[in-house]
């Protein structure tokens, strides 16, 4: 059985206790406290790192969002993952109804968290952590509010997710294809992983309780329709989804159908593990002589259709920790000397597909080195982009349909996008 | 009529202020009490929520209770709920004062608005004040009859906030009969999980005292509940179905029929977006189906997919506990990740907690085929990043090492570790490198021509130091200037800080003496003399010992220091597979993060529902008794046999344990783990290798009287204890040669019980020269190949020995090269399993 947590807290920085729900009594926030700033005396310690720790008795399970920790404190064998999974869920919360988690926020708005704090978990057993819901009973502006809070809708609700009587005049809906490739080049050139992760957000304006069928090119659907495919189909290889897909109807015919929460929502997530090919190639060639300079010879490539191109590419090149005044060339874009990272980062706007750019660098390294600083920490060339109407998986949507009793129109926008996740050539 | 505190400059929280500041805004409060006026809550409002500011900083508010409550006389729900938080925080330390409170509470609990009802309750019932839990009874009751769903969810926890108060009053309210009845018939699906949650913790912490309760909590587990809460699975919240799933895993299901129902009814919670409910789904999956072998492994294959997207998709911190899964299944089931291995590969950014589940997941999935892949990327790791995460590749790549794939290759690699010349990977390699030799004996050649450039100087680490000194002395005759380096290192003694360093130092020195003694005296009598006045009680007593020994006889301590050592063909695990068990009973908890079952990081009083308080009982001892014995053997060894105390702690950790490693749990017959069990023997058992019989023995804790056997005539015939036959030889004689003798025996309960591990009946028949080419089966029925060979001809006796445990039954047949001492082998044979307990 999944224990109950004991304790909420919320540390700054310096793990201080801003805020904290003492949901069964047996942690004090003093205990947590004196844990905590050990735990961070600790820092430079990578063996005694880790997001689940145990002192006196005590299992404490933290996260890091900005300047701030959440922690829980439980005293039973409670259930790892899921706390740790609500942690994350709490950060959402919060941001939803601050904007931004910091510590600022916390201190501005002590009564909210205590509220939500309150609501989310009860005697140490999650309850609700769904904003949407929340937010239906715990207002932030309740000062101006005349309106008399109800108890959650939902609660009632046979579709906990979506309150009933939600009106737009005009209904939208936007669709968000968003893939994320992660890609790991050895140093011979090789590439030893590659995957995909996708993603499709919606972000629904929808009155009543509409009803939503996706059709995506997913092989298995196509292939069961008597295959009719005319473009490409694909194979995902591990769907999830929002709670509101009904996961009985995907699992016998493949039909995504669900009625949407109001609001922004992550519909499905995806894994693609077949090999793709690197969008962007980045090749690098270091002379390095020692003690007085080292340079730097850097190819990018787009592999990608012409009609494509990548925005906001940013390269990041490490270099020697101990190297100074550079002096970089480009073909395209700029290139700039980040020391806090030792490494340059060469930022190309639009980087349209099949180009080739060139940057060449040379840095000074210092005359007189101490033996031991001269360290090997080889670190990765690091590639970020972005390739709007574009996804990597060849992955589309074929309809959208939104039926509601009152029969309005709506319109569905659809826009793809690439972008660079953990994306690793270890060349250097 | 006063006007609301506009001029009062307020204090920001983030300063903390003295009582004068506390005691102003009791006297505002005190004004604001009976006001009527318009506005009065707006500024009421700005009070409270400074007087929560205070609170929240650690500045004390208690001063203000009365006002505060004076004040709660509102319709206005954000003050009351601030009033309430206030009150929920002071009201344990002034149990007086909180009397004042129950009265508006009491009476919020009726409001009309049903917000306010759900919100007094649950302030009322987090009052924590023993002496106010007879007011708490009535609201509850109404509470969990409340027409509205938000009021009864509160309720049925607040029934379980009331059992810690006071559990006999929660007992005699009868509220979990209540709770029960909620529980199968509310329509909101949050108020049913609450009442379960809340009756899992009552239950189980009654029933230690009450038979009923008991009862009652097997009817959770009843087949009429589990199958309600099942079909009503998708109206609760993600964390309710956490724990539900979690309940229907420790069910029983009568037939396979109703596993499968089961598993294709919650099937889909695998395609959920929230982790949690995957990982649980995953638990009920696995529990459901150990009974049923072949659909255990496809289930592994099922959840394969989920649970590496987990893994690369989260938080770190959420890799790190899926990882710590994921880890706990590997080690079951190591065959089916292994083409997966590349999404264990670590990227340059992740956190060290991440990383090192990773390359333990590596080293668990490195098999024949991938071996080659790994290895390369581990090679990278340790030449590429920081310190932490080199020494760690550097350990893995020994690990895999030491698992005996493609071992070749892999020595290469570590003895170009040590070409890079960078101390800490000079370090960690020498230890991994002196392991690998008492495994590999075989390659003592090419390591040693490497590790003796290595200068002792450049080694501090006292583990690596260690290594180097073991290898100094166990291969002082490859080594040149052995003797010599030793004495450097004596004549330095008090330089070593180190006690396991100087402990190996005399070790060393005496056998480089009994090998090279006109070289070795001058550093012999340096160590000697040196550990004599050492102030560290054991090193003092090992040159004590030492000294006598020589003093005594050399030739004693050459066989004392110098024996005959067999190869170590599998290092001990550090856990026994009863704790492996228990931690995969534990799937989905700390359990598995912490690779400890639950009863060893948890206070009895905190420990789950459902884990059975006596057998925990029972368990703890039995496990705590298990360490005594454990560690009275770790003495032993250390006293006995040089080999082993030269090995790290783990290593020699519990020896009785030894081989339980790869033996497949008793009730999980899964097909990889024996193959690659019995694989795994093949490979250790057809290097045949030197020998050391008793000092084995009585390292395994079996204490048969393996003093040869004296009471059955001592045989005539004597067999070759460096006997090599390999594996085609011996299918082709097998073939070739008649059957000799044929016998059945029976099997003492003992030797069952020996036999849960097939290895240590392969090393107490090894103790006896004969050797075991093959084994396999899995419980009842265990078949096992020996042969053995005459110490003066090369003539060889082929054994076969069915075994089977449940029946105690043994079947030997007996083939031999020479027909006529097959008679004396069989008595040799017979004897030698006597002693193992069976005949």
């Amino acid at each position: 059985m999944a224990g109950a947590t004991s304790a909420l807290f919320i540390l700054d920085i310096k793990g201080r206790c801003l805020i904290s729900r003492n949901y069964r009594g047996d942690v004090t926030s003093v205990q947590a406290e004196r844990f905590f700033t050990k735990l961070l005396e600790k820092e430079g310690d990578v063996e005694s790192q880790g997001p689940v720790r145990y002192d006196d008795g005590v299992t404490y399970m933290f996260i890091q969002h900005n300047n701030v920790y959440l922690m829980t404190a439980s005293r039973q064998n409670c259930n790892a993952a899921s706390l740790i999974l609500f942690l994350y869920n709490v950060v959402d919360v919060f941001r939803c109804y601050f904007e931004e988690l910091e510590e600022e926020s916390i201190r501005d708005n002590f009564v909210v968290v205590y509220e939500l704090l309150d609501e989310m978990m009860d005697f140490g057993y999650p309850q609700y952590t769904d904003a949407n819901i929340l937010s239906e009973f715990i207002k932030t502006d309740a000062y101006r509010m005349e309106v008399t809070q109800r108890p959650p809708m939902a609660l009632t609700n046979a579709v906990s997710w979506r309150s009933e009587g939600i009106y737009y005049s005009s209904n939208e809906v936007f669709l968000d294809v968003v893939e994320s490739v992660n890609i790991l080049v050895n140093s011979n050139g090789q590439i030893i992983r590659s995957d995909v992760m996708g993603a499709i957000k919606m972000r629904t304006y929808l009155s009543g309780m509409p009803e939503c069928k996706l059709g995506l090119n997913d092989r298995v659907l196509l292939e069961a329709q008597g295959g009719t495919t005319k473009g490409k189909a694909i194979d995902m290889d591990d769907i999830k989804f929002h709670q509101c897909v009904r996961l009985a109807r995907f699992d016998s015919d493949r039909t995504i159908s669900f009625i949407p929460p109001d609001g922004s929502f992550d519909l499905m997530t995806y894994r693609i593990s077949t090999q793709v090919k690197p969008l962007i190639w980045v090749e690098a060639q270091v002379v390095r002589h020692a003690r007085s300079r080292v340079e730097i010879m850097v190819k990018a490539r787009s592999q990608f259709k012409e009609r494509s191109s990548a925005n906001h590419v940013e390269i990041e090149l490490p270099v020697p920790c101990d190297a100074s005044n550079p002096n970089v060339r480009t073909s395209m874009g700029r290139a700039k000397y980040a020391p806090e990272k030792d490494a340059l980062l060469w930022k190309i706007r639009t980087f349209p597909g099949n180009k080739e750019y060139m940057l060449a660098a040379e840095l000074r390294l210092p005359s007189v080195t101490s033996e031991e600083a001269v360290s090997d920490r080889k670190a990765p060339i690091r590639v970020k982009f972005e390739i709007p109407y574009f996804t990597v998986s060849g992955i589309q949507v074929r309809f959208l349909k939104i039926i509601e009793k009152s029969g309005y129109q709506t319109l569905p926008w659809v826009r793809y996008l690439t972008v660079a996740g953990e994306y690793e050539l270890r060349l250097i | 009529m006063a006007p609301p505190a506009q001029s009062h400059r307020s204090p920001s929280p983030s300063q903390p202020s003295g009582k004068g500041e506390v005691s102003d805004l009791k006297m505002q409060l005190r004004q604001l009490a009976g006001s009527r006026a318009p506005g009065t809550d707006d500024s009421k409002r700005e009070l409270f929520k400074k007087v929560i500011s205070y609170m929240t900083i650690g500045i004390d508010v208690s001063s203000v209770f009365s006002e505060m409550v004076m004040c709660s006389a509102t319709s206005d729900i954000v003050l009351k709920k601030m009033c309430y938080l206030y009150v929920g925080n002071y009201a344990r330390y002034n149990p007086d004062l909180s009397l004042l409170t129950i009265n508006f509470l009491q009476r919020d609990c009726k409001d009309e608005d049903p917000m306010i009802r759900g919100l007094a309750l649950r302030s009322l019932c987090t009052l924590r004040v023993a002496n106010l839990v007879e007011y708490l009874v009535g609201p509850l009751g109404s509470g969990l009859k409340d027409g509205n769903s938000y009021v009864r969810m509160v309720a049925a926890v607040g029934v379980l906030k009331l059992y810690h108060i006071s559990s006999s009053t929660c007992m005699d309210a009868d509220f979990p009969v209540t709770l029960k009845h909620l529980m199968l018939n509310d329509p909101d699906a949050q108020v049913v999980a609450n009442c379960l949650c809340a009756l899992q913790e009552i239950w189980s912490l009654e029933a230690t005292t009450s038979e009923e309760a008991s009862r009652e909590r097997e009817v959770l587990l009843s087949k009429p509940v589990i199958y309600y809460l099942l079909n009503r699975i998708k109206e609760f919240s993600e964390w309710a179905q956490c724990i539900v799933l979690e309940l229907v895993s420790k069910y029983v299901p009568t037939d396979s029929n109703e596993i499968f129902d089961i598993m294709n009814l919650l099937e889909d919670r695998l395609q959920h977006a929230n982790g949690a409910v995957v990982l649980a789904t995953v638990k009920v999956f696995l529990q459901l189906t150990l009974s049923l072998t072949d659909t255990h492994q496809q289930v592994y294959e099922r959840i394969k997919a989920p649970l590496l997207t987990q893994v690369s998709s989260g938080s770190p911190e959420q890799s790190y506990a899926v990882l710590s899964h994921l880890h706990l299944l590997v080690m079951r089931a190591p065959i089916l990740f292994s083409t997966d291995y590349k999404h264990f590969y670590c990227q340059y950014n992740e956190p060290f907690y991440v990383k090192k589940l990773k390359l333990e997941m590596l080293t668990a999935v490195a098999n024949e085929s991938n071996t080659y892949e790994i290895v390369t990327e581990l090679c990278e790791y340790a030449a590429n990043v920081d310190i932490p995460m080199a020494r760690e590749s550097i350990r893995a790549v020994g690990k895999i090492a030491l698992q005996q794939y493609d071992v070749n290759a892999i020595v290469d690699r570590l003895l170009q570790f040590l070409e890079m010349e960078k101390d800490y990977v000079t370090a960690e390699t020498l230890v991994l490198v002196k392991d690998l030799l008492r495994k590999y004996p075989q390659w003592s050649h090419d390591c040693i021509a490497v590790v003796g450039n290595i200068s002792s100087k450049n080694v501090q680490e006292p583990k690596a130091k260690a290594a180097l000194i073991w290898m100094l002395g166990e291969y002082a005759q490859d080594m040149q200037d052995a003797p010599y380096v030793l004495e450097s290192l004596a004549e330095n003694w008090d330089d070593e800080h180190s006690a396991e360093v100087r402990l190996h130092l005399l070790t060393a020195v005496l056998k480089c003496f009994v090998r090279r003694p006109p070289e070795t005296q001058k550093a012999l009598g340096a160590a000697l003399a040196a550990g004599l006045s050492d102030f560290h009680q054991d090193v003092h007593d090992r040159a004590l010992f030492y000294y006598r020994l020589l003093q005594y006889k050399v030739s004693v301590a050459e066989g004392v220091v110098n024996p005959p050592k067999q190869a170590v063909s599998v290092f001990a695990d550090t856990q026994s597979s009863e704790i492996k068990d228990r931690i995969f009973d534990e799937f989905n908890s700390l359990a598995v993060v912490y690779q400890k079952p639950s009863y060893m990081f948890t206070d009895k009083e905190h420990r789950g529902p459902f884990a059975f308080s006596e057998e925990l009982g029972n368990l703890s001892i039995g496990a705590e008794s298990a360490e005594n014995i454990v560690s009275a053997q770790r003495v032993d060894a250390n006293d006995q046999d040089l080999l082993l105390s030269t090995s790290e702690k783990e290593e020699s950790r519990g020896p009785s344990n030894n081989g339980s490693a790869y033996s497949a749990p008793s009730y999980d017959s899964s097909a990889p783990l024996v193959a690659s069990h019995a694989q795994s023997e093949l490979v250790s058992l057809d290097q045949t290798l030197p020998q050391a019989p008793q000092a084995i023995d009585d390292l395994l804790g079996l204490s048969f009287a393996v003093t040869p056997t004296p009471a059955a005539s001592p045989p005539p015939l004597r067999l070759n204890a460096k006997a090599v036959l390999d594996p085609n030889t011996f299918q082709q004689k097998w073939r070739q040669l008649p059957v000799s003798i044929s016998q059945e025996g029976s099997v003492t309960p003992q030797g069952v019980a020996a036999l849960t591990t097939p290895q240590a009946l392969l090393r107490h028949m090894q103790g006896h020269f004969i050797h075991c080419i093959a084994s396999g089966g899995q419980a009842p029925n265990f078949k096992f190949f020996f042969f053995a060979q005459k110490a003066e001809e090369s003539s060889t006796f082929l054994v076969e020995c069915i075994i089977n445990s449940s029946s105690c039954k043994a079947q030997i047949k007996i083939k031999a090269d020479d027909q006529g001492t097959s008679h004396a082998f069989v008595a040799l044979f017979q004897s030698a399993l006597s002693s193992f307990g069976m005949s």
